[in-house]
């Protein structure tokens, strides 16, 4: 038997794909990886692997892909069920999200057979990691404004230019990138994307501090590396296309499960502060209401999610629709963690160990939560998509 | 979408907006009604051996959203609930309903202890022919107005659907038992948020049409960005309950029930807040009696307080709070 046709046979049937996600992980996730209980250490890069590798094992990852390339085959119905059991469960955000849920769909989408067999199953087993070289310094929001170069020639592409805000690179062995073949003019033309290989010489990667303490983004230099033809992804004018499609399905359906991680947090905050009179009453009596309209805007946001996965499943396009969720999530999600940190903030000294880690949580959570109307385009962007794209309104009248 | 029934909800669309424009030019209450029902809409959700055409309740949607985006002065929402809650049990009751025969309305706000009391927050019932009462153990009853049930005037912030008082000093009729009536009140969310859809939408759609075409220090208003993301922000809420509308009328929502008091409790915020700011884009000519976004935003405020908003937002308050969430999806999951 192949290894691809044992991870095949465990398998959740399209029926119980959730119910079967939620056993497993209620069985197998350790506690050293929970995140509402107090940890004494963060977890390793390793051990993150690892536990994402059992999930693609046991097959709640990948559950889309083709069976061929390692995944399960079932449909989008069956990957919101699974979602939704991965955001109710307190585990760690994955640490190849961008192979999972960017490189690969766009490889399944306009790579070659070659590609496809080398690439996929590699993200799948956690064998390969994958950063995405979108934007640069003078290329953030503006995503067509890039000036990374990319040459013919007869050895392959030679690239040069610079990336920044590339989450992950540090700990990734590929980069999704995009360059240009013409001139910055040309601006949505002549984009092309590669997989890079990020030990190829030439490659420079640096780590940037984040304000959450982290060192996850990363600023990557190309100079003078040589690209194979073989790891230019679709041809040379499907760059743009390819890229937009990318973004659009960052913004609609990656971490389709954060409406439910979202309730997680929630639920852990308010379960917390049950256990200790001082905080029971803390909440009960000040923030009932805030935090009774943090629950309607997670079922709102649901609604996003899930209406956007049956348009998808009618077969309809996302375009710019997957702004909507994105926006609607990265706002509330921020205005809950600031509630969450007020509330945390009035705890009583010498606290529980529940108190404590819930505590940690939600002060990690309001710093981190900075990031989320910034990243997959701000929400000035997001705001322009909608006005623009959307609403249609014309302002050359 | 295509259903079982050969025919999708959005094929009501059109008929429902040409009536509703129909009904702007009618005089009277009764002549929206009988409008209204010549084309079938009363009896949407109204069983077909009642005159109606037994559809679920997603038919009634583009129904009630053109209502809302059209202004329209009849108790509609009230018609169809009643037609459809009466159908099986009452169904003379429910045919005369569902045709337009018997105008009713309900009394949103208030219960009965016994047969005498006063109840208030009833769309039009000066102009119709029977309210219903909802009543202290859970049930409701059908009180026919005129002797032992008088309709008072009030003060009414709805300028569509005034509000009236009904004092009842012998209250009698048909009934709904609490089940019936707990069905209805959910339904009522989902089909209020229609309501305050189209409202929402209208209001957004003025504000775009006047962004564009009013021009400010030589440019148009939504040559500014500052204007760009106000309208953006509203067609994110506008499209916030529209989503969660069809979530809780989807066969695949887990908790039907709380989505469809979130989809309620939210729309009310979000449709009042694309009214004001639609005003607001109107800049002096948005506080004008004429220029009708004040009727949106009255609409929409007057359906927060029929569907009791504010209560809603405690109870999921209170269901958070006590842990029941958690319990409930510790249910879900076994």
């Amino acid at each position: 038997m192949t290894q691809t046709a044992a991870v095949a046979s465990e398998r959740p049937s399209l029926e119980t794909a959730g119910d079967t996600a939620r056993a497993w992980l209620d069985a197998n996730l350790p506690q050293g990886l929970r995140e509402d209980i107090l940890q004494e250490r963060e977890p390793t890069f390793a051990e993150l692997s690892e536990w994402e590798s059992k999930l693609h094992k046991a097959g709640i990852i990948g559950a889309t892909w083709p069976t061929q390339y390692g995944g399960g085959d079932l449909g989008l119905r069956a990957h919101l069920d699974i979602s939704r059991e991965i955001g109710r469960t307190p585990m760690p955000e994955s640490v190849n999200s961008i192979g999972k849920e960017l490189a690969g769909p766009i490889i399944l989408a306009v790579g070659n057979e070659r590609q496809k067999a080398e690439y996929l199953p590699a993200i799948l087993e956690m064998r390969n990691i994958w950063c995405q070289g979108f934007s640069e310094p003078n290329a953030g929001s503006d995503l067509a404004g890039l000036r990374t170069k990319a040459e013919k020639t007869d050895d392959g592409w030679v690239i040069n230019g610079q990336k920044i805000w590339t989450s992950g690179a540090s700990k990734s062995s590929h980069c999704l990138l995009l360059a240009r073949t013409g001139s910055v003019e040309d601006r949505h033309r002549g984009l092309v994307l590669f997989a890079v290989d990020t030990s190829l010489p030439g490659v420079d990667i640096r780590e940037i501090k984040s304000i959450d303490g982290a060192r996850h983004f990363c600023e990557v230099f190309f100079n003078d590396v040589v690209v194979p033809e073989a790891d230019m992804l679709g041809s040379p004018d499907q760059g743009w296309a390819a890229a937009t499609r990318v973004l659009s399905i960052e913004r609609a359906t990656n971490r389709m499960h954060r409406a439910w991680r979202f309730e997680n947090q929630l639920q852990h905050l308010v379960s917390a502060c049950a256990e200790n009179p001082a905080t029971r009453r803390l909440v009960e009596h000040d923030y009932a209401r805030p935090l009774a309209e943090v629950a309607v805007n997670i079922e709102l946001l649901k609604g996003h999610v899930e209406t956007l996965v049956g348009s998808l499943i009618d077969g309809n396009e996302i375009g710019p629709r997957g702004s909507l969720p994105k926006m609607f999530w990265s706002e509330a999600h921020q205005d809950f963690s600031k509630l969450a940190l007020d509330i945390v903030s009035r705890f009583p000294p010498d606290l529980s160990d529940p108190l404590r880690a819930v505590k940690r949580r939600m002060e990690d959570i309001y710093i981190k939560a900075r990031a989320e109307t910034i990243y997959a385009g701000t929400t000035e962007i997001q705001l322009g998509i909608i006005a623009k794209r959307i609403l249609k309104l014309n302002w050359e009248r | 979408m295509t259903t079982e029934y050969d025919l999708s909800p959005e094929d009501f669309a059109d008929t429902a907006k040409a009536v509703v424009n129909a009904c702007a030019e009618a005089g009277t209450t009764a002549d929206r009604i009988a409008l209204l029902a010549d084309a079938g809409l009363t009896g949407i959700l109204a069983g077909d051996s009642c005159g109606g055409m037994g559809l679920p309740v997603d038919f009634a949607v583009p129904v009630l959203h053109a209502a809302g985006a059209g202004m329209l002065a009849a108790p509609l929402l009230e018609t169809m609930l009643l037609a459809r809650a009466f159908s099986g049990t009452q169904d003379d009751l429910a045919t005369a309903i569902a045709i337009g025969h018997t105008k009713v309305t309900i009394a949103w706000n208030g219960e009965l202890d016994g047969a005498a009391g006063t109840v208030d927050r009833a769309p039009l019932a000066e102009d119709c022919d029977a309210v219903l009462v909802f009543r202290r153990d859970g049930s409701a009853i059908l009180v026919t107005l005129g002797a032992g049930a008088e309709v008072m005037a009030e003060d009414t912030l709805d300028l569509e659907r005034p509000e009236a008082r009904v004092v009842i000093t012998a209250a009698e009729g048909p009934e709904l038992s609490a089940e019936t009536v707990t069905e209805l009140q959910r339904i009522a969310q989902i089909l209020r948020s229609a309501l305050i859809l189209g409202a929402a939408e209208d209001s957004l759609e003025r504000a775009c049409e006047y962004a564009q075409d009013r021009r400010q220090f030589g440019k148009t208003l939504v040559s500014y960005q500052a204007i760009q993301h106000h309208l953006a922000r509203q067609c994110l809420a506008v499209e916030t309950i529209r989503n969660s509308i069809a979530r809780s009328l989807s066969p695949h929502c887990e908790m039907p029930v709380d989505a469809a008091r979130a989809t309620f409790i939210g729309a009310t915020g979000l449709g009042a807040k694309t009214a004001e700011t639609a005003i607001q884009i109107f800049g002096g000519m948005g506080y004008t009696w004429d220029v009708p976004l004040h009727r949106h935003l009255r609409f929409v405020r007057t359906l927060a307080a029929q569907g009791k908003a504010a209560e809603l937002l405690d109870s999921v308050a209170q269901q958070l709070l006590s842990g029941d969430n958690i319990k409930k999806e510790l249910q879900r999951a076994s």
